[in-house]
């Protein structure tokens, strides 16, 4: 597999967790990964650290999840992403779209977002590699 | 002169210990030894598509009382 390339669209908690899973195993196994950060998951990709929430079907399952998901005591998506970046082939964009929609600039941006791009960037990018929409 | 490394990643989840495996990876060399230990099932199956896509020697992968033991060498660094 030549890469992956994710398109991360979703502002809900629970889609990062593939997010920050994927790319940290598409690491271990060598494989690169793009990122492309785009609709309601933009805002949590800010320097203001907000944290995205569960959706209701998630929260209707929290009772029978909350006791499994204690006992891992899993590091968050985001020092999951920050860790994959370090050891491996890993970008992050944010797309150009939705940060000008929504007022951004590069510095708004935290660390671990390599750049603001286009479509057209990220299509070429991962033209070779395998696309996943989360 | 070839090393042992242990890798105690017991009590973790995927994708854990795969990732604290890759770490020792990363300092270790050819002729190394890497020895892992995990609880979660996910790591057999794992360990296995990481040695395949990797490219180095499983030596031994047995489970005993609920912890699995993975025994790798190290032979396809460049």
């Amino acid at each position: 597999m030549s890469g992956l390339a994710i398109i991360m669209f979703s502002g809900q908690a629970e889609n990062f967790i593939p997010l920050a899973v994927l790319t940290q195993t598409a690491v271990n196994m060598n494989i690169p990964v793009r990122i492309f950060v785009t609709g309601t998951a933009l805002p949590y990709f800010t320097k203001n650290k907000l944290e995205p929430r569960f959706s209701k079907e998630f929260e209707d399952m929290v009772p029978a999840l909350m006791g499994g998901m204690k006992k891992l005591q899993m590091p968050s998506w985001y020092e999951i992403l920050k860790e994959a970046k370090e050891l491996g082939d890993v970008k992050i964009y944010a797309c150009s779209l939705m940060a000008e929609v929504m007022g951004l600039k590069k510095e708004h941006l935290d660390e671990i977002v390599d750049d603001i791009v286009g479509a057209a960037f990220f299509m070429k990018e991962s033209e070779n590699m395998k696309v996943i929409f989360i | 002169m070839s090393e042992k490394h242990l890798v105690d990643a017991r009590g973790m989840s995927c994708p854990g210990p795969i990732t604290k495996l890759v770490k020792t990876y990363r300092i270790a060399k050819n002729g190394d030894i890497i020895e892992v230990l995990a609880t979660d099932p996910g790591f057999i199956p794992d360990v296995k598509a990481w040695i395949e896509k990797t490219g180095n020697e499983l030596l031994e992968l047995k489970e005993e009382a609920g912890v699995i033991r993975a025994v790798i060498k190290v032979t396809a660094k460049k």
